[in-house]
């Protein structure tokens, strides 16, 4: 039997013995709802400009990406320095099934979280046997190992070249309106991963992935189930990160691994996470779009660009205040809100 | 209540505990004292469930509780601190009691603000409550101590362990400590196994004491007795010393 219960701020939901809420005071929500409201209309500004479009369309998917890897961060305690292998596993299994047995979007959805569950699920106990710095170089070498797979069997993953001409998540009969409909599109899923992420970090759940995050011996002393914690961080989290890729397989309709597992992209991905600041989450948007405005400005400039950006990356950390980020600029800092610190080596 | 049966712990060749018995009844404070290295600390880790012991049963109301995790032996009622707190730095005091509330025993009709509300009764009793929006890291030696207190109580333990709870105290700050330790036995009706080096307290505290030295039992009974044993006296000051 499932009752709702209206108090002053929040919803109450109880089912059964188990009780749920959902804030609902304006203060909580005011904020969030402009942003949302400034996004929506950004890109009808930019209707006639495909470029910017796209730019603004990577950067929401950058940001769906790093928004899972943040909470993956915080739930695990281990800093993932390969969160782009879930990118290329659910980008192949999406586009191979698309490609060859000619599956709809939707089956190949299914599949690509089936798969990256599945091989998420069997790597998960390095969360248990590797700390600090060994996992950070488990998960750094575990994409670069997929990469030179796809080009071992060169045959089936197209190695450089990439796979091409999968079938499109939308089709509007439009160029120009399909890159908006993508963008929006972009934009619901990252959307949707924050809602996600921001419910999990609100919750009893989210609490015990902080103390985790501190300390996980003593959180474990206290009661946590840590390792099933950790198990569970890791797998949701790279499902979430595997969609990103069908995404892009669905809607730019052309996947190489070589643009996704690199080292170059983890190292955007680990910038996004430093200049938007420990806010993580929410910082996670703002770091998104400062790294592909920047990094379209700078391609302006020519070869020299593979330079300017990481100093231009630099001085911005430097410059920014300290580990707050962008998002600390703005966001006046209540102590009841958990800003996690992110080590790679703990003592 | 806990029984310790011919408990070992090595480590390569080191005995750090070496076949330990004792129990601890219901109710009683028992104080668990040794030199530097006498394995008190790792004594605690194999009851708590940090160590797997070599030898030897750890049985917890009537269960054996040997070598379960620590999250397990929390959920049977053991709760514990640390000689060098460990707070969660970049949580407030309110979030670092709220994770044992919700995690000391299975509560699952309780939301994240039923759970905070509990929490903060906690920081009351340990005299935090002021201090509930500040984060562990700005907090001093006595108000961490005081919270490791609080999240050990917020797992509602029926059993504590206190791992020199009293060390960097000065003399008014751990006479209040005790008396805060003395209320929480009396209000929430814990049993508590003491480690701790200053004597004056842990004589005034415990009914009974054991002590150890290079992972031995050397001596139990009552404070007054343990203190004139000359085992014990020879443990501290070393044989030389305590025939003078």
């Amino acid at each position: 039997m499932v009752t709702f219960e209206l108090k002053r701020d929040r919803v109450l939901l109880r089912w059964g013995d188990r009780k749920y809420e959902w804030i609902i005071e304006p203060r909580y929500w005011r904020n969030p709802a402009l942003g949302v409201i400034f996004m929506l209309i950004l890109p009808l500004f930019f209707y006639n400009r495909p470029s910017i479009l796209t730019m603004i369309t990577t950067a929401n998917l950058l940001a769906a990406v790093v928004i899972p890897l943040s909470l993956q961060m915080i739930g695990t305690g281990r800093v993932n320095f390969g969160p782009q292998l879930y990118l290329g596993i659910g980008g192949y299994t999406s586009a191979l099934l698309n490609l060859h047995l000619g599956c709809n979007p939707l089956v190949t959805l299914l599949a690509n979280i089936l798969v990256c569950g599945s091989i998420a699920l069997l790597l998960s106990p390095i969360t248990w046997i590797a700390r600090g710095l060994y996992f950070s170089l488990i998960t750094l070498i575990l994409p670069l190992a997929f990469l030179d797979l796809t080009y071992i069997y060169g045959d089936l993953f197209r190695g450089e070249v990439g796979l091409v001409g999968m079938s499109a998540l939308i089709n509007l009969g439009k160029v120009k309106l399909n890159y908006l409909a993508y963008f929006y599109l972009s934009l619901f899923l990252m959307l949707l991963y924050m809602l996600v992420a921001d419910k999990i970090v609100r919750s009893r759940f989210g609490v015990s992935m902080a103390a985790i995050n501190e300390d996980e011996d003593v959180a474990q002393m206290m009661g946590v189930n840590v390792n099933r914690y950790k198990v569970f961080n890791y797998v949701f989290p790279s499902i979430l990160i595997g969609i990103v890729g069908w995404f892009i397989v669905h809607t730019f309709r052309t996947f190489a691994g070589v643009t996704y597992l690199p080292l170059e992209f983890m190292i955007k991905i680990l910038i996004i996470v430093l200049v938007g600041g420990r806010a993580f989450i929410y910082s996670v948007v703002p770091g998104a779009y400062f790294v592909a405005i920047l990094e379209e400005i700078l391609r302006g400039f020519g070869p020299i660009h593979y330079v300017l950006f990481p100093v231009a990356l630099i001085v911005a950390i430097v410059v920014l205040p300290s580990g707050e980020g962008l998002f600390g600029l703005y966001h006046r800092r209540h102590h009841r809100d958990y800003f996690p610190k992110f080590r790679v080596r703990r003592e | 209540m806990l029984e310790i049966k011919d408990v070992s712990k090595y480590f390569g060749g080191l005995a750090a505990v070496d076949h330990v018995s004792f129990s601890v009844n219901q109710g009683e404070i028992v104080g668990l004292i040794g030199p530097n290295g006498a394995g008190k600390t790792t004594l605690l880790n194999l009851i708590c469930g940090i160590y797997k012991p070599d030898t030897g049963r750890v049985i917890f109301e009537g269960e054996d509780i040997t070598a379960r995790p620590p999250n397990k032996v929390c959920r049977a009622g053991i709760s514990r601190t640390y000689q060098i707190p460990r707070p969660f730095e970049a949580m407030t005091a309110l979030g670092g009691v709220t994770v044992g509330v919700i995690n000391g025993k299975r509560r699952p009709n309780m939301t994240l603000s039923d759970a905070a509300l509990e929490a903060s009764y906690y920081l009351e009793f340990v005299g935090l409550f002021s201090k509930r929006d500040t984060l562990a890291s700005d907090l001093n030696l006595y108000e961490l101590r005081m919270l490791e207190l609080a999240r050990a109580l917020a797992t509602t333990p029926r059993f504590l362990l206190l791992d020199e709870s009293m060390a960097g105290l000065n003399p008014a700050e751990a006479s209040r400590a005790l008396d805060m330790v003395w209320s929480a036995q009396e209000q929430f009706g814990i049993t508590i196994l003491w480690i701790e080096h200053v004597m004056k307290i842990i004589t005034q505290a415990a009914q009974r004491i054991v002590v150890l030295d290079y992972g031995q039992k050397i001596a139990e009974g009552e404070p007054t007795a343990i203190m004139n044993d000359q085992r014990v006296i020879e443990a501290y000051l070393g044989g030389k010393h305590a025939r003078h």
